[in-house]
């Protein structure tokens, strides 16, 4: 199948989330200039999300097109992140608007900076080219830093945002080095183009090798895996909740649906029932399944060490869930990326649920730390912790929750590619995690509060989100047969 | 022959003389370390405070912050004033919608008033 | 004459180098941040040089894109240095530390 790539004026029908979302960037940045109560722009964000995931699900039914004379492409497997991106985004918003953090900031341009990065996700989530890929993961880094630092007046979110930048600014340079490598071994941006050349045994096989590993600096960094990791604990801790949010859920799914559309479409071959062979001399699979071992043995060790901050743990985690997820990408096969898929979208609806929970118990006692959780559920925040253990739990992957389902498609992807040391380390690592899941359990169940601690209050609107995302995370434990043939679905588009 | 050994020779040879001096006088030349030696020297006068308490107005950096952004975006507008004929009416609209977004970003950067130089 | 293009992928890789070693043993935020730049200043030349060996406009084009996005990244690097340097009076990297664990 070879979907002919369209101009720019035919593009534009099959762009309309995009551009929704670019006009109404610009439209908050007037209306920044004229309104002043700047709930109303949170407002205008939400339902521009709102839109942008109508839309995006419009595109469902039509036909896959590549756009921009090849520069992105509109499949399956775009929309689906689309849709997860645009859902995290759209969460992202209803939580900053619940935020005593943004609301003491109050200032317009937030929503505005959050939706261009948005902006930049989906376009990471479908570029189809070196140039459009990297402008992507650029304009979704310059944004991120700019709201990891939104505080402006905290010496913690500058110092975050100094770090993210720094950090950010030698990745994607070595990513962009690493990329002019490719150009110059393939001869061509296009990733089909690239494909074509290696197929061809163009390009020899070491430079190549050193070419993937320095593109694979820039990706790393976005999802956050070893060694590419330092920055997350540090912006984590140090970001508006919200935004720790954003970049542990929206930043890694974009990075991953890149990472995933160019070692698949470009650096493999697809040879048949869903199976992908290497091409051009280069194993990046053996790479990929090491990199998942290190990186989820580091997150775990890491946190099991750390005692204090909770969000900082949580970014240990996520560090974690980068490796588990990363297995999927080793096993070179449909089923692997289908269990990728359906995690990202449980890691999504847990991981965000458990942000949540940090920001009430934030907006009510102004304590991140653990010892601010102790006894949480008898001092009026009984919801949230029982909605917390049913996210950590979930995390840890116990049934009968959402993450037992997600990490048991993943093994099984791995068990049948017979990596059986991978998935020794994967279920390994998994036991280590729930000592500092449950360890947070413990603390707000089995503690009492001392009575210093505050007492939590859960306003309407936050607890409605919670619990969304809490009936989300135990339904897709019970019920996930439609959302894995989604993903099943969305896997197919890759293959050519 | 490359008739440009003869520059590399010469260069090498510098390298190889200079090199020399150096190391000779710093294995050969006596060492003696004193506060007052290792002073930094500011025309006799003993040095004030640390270099760090040199201060810019705040308001330079802004002022340049807004050159760079703005200026770079000339940098798209040369590629396209080379093919302008070629692209038409199609390509002045796309440069066109480019602008406006530029406008909106200047009119913002005006309105907050970064653009205030007191 | 005509250089080969090893030359500048040689030179390219060199500066590539320089800014590595700048951004890990530098101290001073802005000069870490002008060790970014070398590193893409690098990858422009890369590019630049490769376009020419493949007859192919890509790599020059990707150029103006790259630069475009070095200048963002000063401005917003800037912005925060400010914003540090307001709060603390340094851009030092040794005594930006409050995140560890």
């Amino acid at each position: 199948m070879e979907p002919s790539a369209l101009g720019n004026v035919a593009s534009l029908a099959y762009s309309l989330p995009e551009i929704v979302l670019g006009a109404a960037v610009v439209l908050l940045f007037l209306l920044d200039l004229v309104v002043t109560r700047k709930e109303t722009l949170g407002d205008v964000a939400l339902v521009t999300l709102a839109l942008v995931v109508v839309l995006s699900a419009r595109l469902l039914w039509g036909d896959s097109a590549a756009l921009y004379n090849g520069a992105v492409v509109v499949d399956g497997f775009a929309l689906f992140f689309k849709l997860l991106l645009a859902l995290a985004a759209f969460a992202t918003v209803w939580m900053s608007l619940g935020s005593r953090e943004i609301q003491k900031n109050g200032t317009g341009e937030y929503w505005a900076v959050l939706l261009a990065s948005t902006l930049g996700l989906l376009f990471m989530a479908s570029s189809t080219n070196l140039l459009m890929a990297y402008l992507a993961l650029e304009f979704v880094s310059l944004t991120s830093y700019v709201l990891s630092g939104f505080m402006r007046h905290s010496r913690r979110a500058s110092e975050a945002s100094l770090k993210y930048l720094i950090y950010g600014g030698v990745a994607s340079g070595t990513m962009i080095y690493g990329m002019s490598w490719v150009y110059g071994l393939a001869g061509s941006l296009d990733f089909r183009a690239i494909h074509t050349a290696l197929m061809s045994g163009q390009g020899a096989a070491l430079p190549l090798y050193v070419a993937l590993l320095l593109t694979l600096a820039g990706l790393g960094y976005k999802v956050a895996a070893f060694p590419f990791h330092m920055w997350a604990p540090d912006v984590y801790q140090g970001a508006p909740i919200p935004v720790t949010a954003f970049l542990a859920v929206g930043s890694k799914a974009a990075g991953f649906a890149l990472m995933i559309r160019f070692f698949f479409t470009a650096m493999a071959q697809s040879v048949g029932a869903g199976v992908y062979q290497l091409v051009g001399g280069v194993d990046w699979s053996q790479l990929i399944l090491v990199l998942s071992m290190v990186t989820m043995t580091f997150g775990n060790l890491a946190a099991v060490a750390q005692q204090g901050n909770v969000k900082r743990l949580l970014a240990y985690s996520s560090i974690a869930h980068a490796g588990y997820m990363l297995m999927g990408f080793a096993v070179l096969n449909d089923d692997g990326l289908r269990a990728m898929l359906f995690y990202l979208t449980v890691y999504y609806l847990m991981n965000l649920g458990a942000f949540v929970v940090v920001m009430l118990v934030a907006n009510s006692t102004g304590r991140e730390d653990l010892a601010g959780y102790r006894g949480l559920a008898w001092r009026g925040g009984a919801l949230p912790a029982v909605a917390m253990a049913i996210f950590l739990f979930s995390l840890t992957g116990l049934p009968p929750l959402a993450g037992f389902v997600g990490k048991f498609y993943l093994f099984a992807a791995v068990v049948e590619k017979q990596l059986y040391l991978l998935a020794v380390v994967g279920v390994l690592n998994s036991v280590v995690s729930l000592v500092y899941y449950a360890r947070i359990v413990r603390t707000m169940f089995l503690e009492q509060p001392t009575g210093g601690e505050g007492v939590v209050a859960v306003d309407w609107h936050n607890g409605l989100l919670l619990g969304l995302l809490t009936i989300g995370t135990l339904v897709l434990g019970v019920a996930w047969g439609p959302l894995i043939d989604f993903a099943g679905r969305s896997t197919h588009f890759l293959a050519y | 022959m490359n008739p440009y050994i003869a520059l590399l020779i010469s260069f090498a040879l510098c390298a190889i003389v200079a090199g020399i001096m150096c190391g000779a006088s710093w294995l050969l030349g006596p060492k003696v370390e004193n506060k007052a030696k290792s002073e930094i020297f500011e025309t006799g006068n003993p040095p004030l405070g640390s270099i760090r308490g040199i201060r810019f107005p705040v308001k330079f950096y802004l002022t340049a912050i807004l050159f760079v952004v703005f200026d770079i975006e000339v940098v798209f507008m040369y590629p396209w004033a080379v093919v302008f004929r070629r692209l038409g009416w199609m390509g002045l609209g796309e440069m066109a919608v480019f602008v406006a977004v530029l406008a909106v970003g200047l009119a913002y950067v005006w309105r907050v008033g970064a653009l205030e130089w007191d | 004459m005509n250089v080969p293009v090893e030359n500048y992928l040689v030179l390219a890789a060199l500066i590539f180098a320089i800014g590595c070693a700048g951004v890990l043993t530098r101290r001073n935020f802005i000069v870490i941040l002008m060790s970014v730049e070398l590193m893409l200043n690098a990858v422009n030349l890369t590019f630049v040089a490769l376009s020419r060996q493949l007859v192919s406009m890509d790599g020059q084009m990707i150029v103006f894109f790259v630069m475009t996005v070095a200048a963002a990244e000063v401005a917003v690097g800037l912005a925060i240095f400010l914003a540090i340097y307001s709060q603390r009076r340094t851009v030092n990297a040794d005594e930006i530390s409050l995140l560890r664990w």
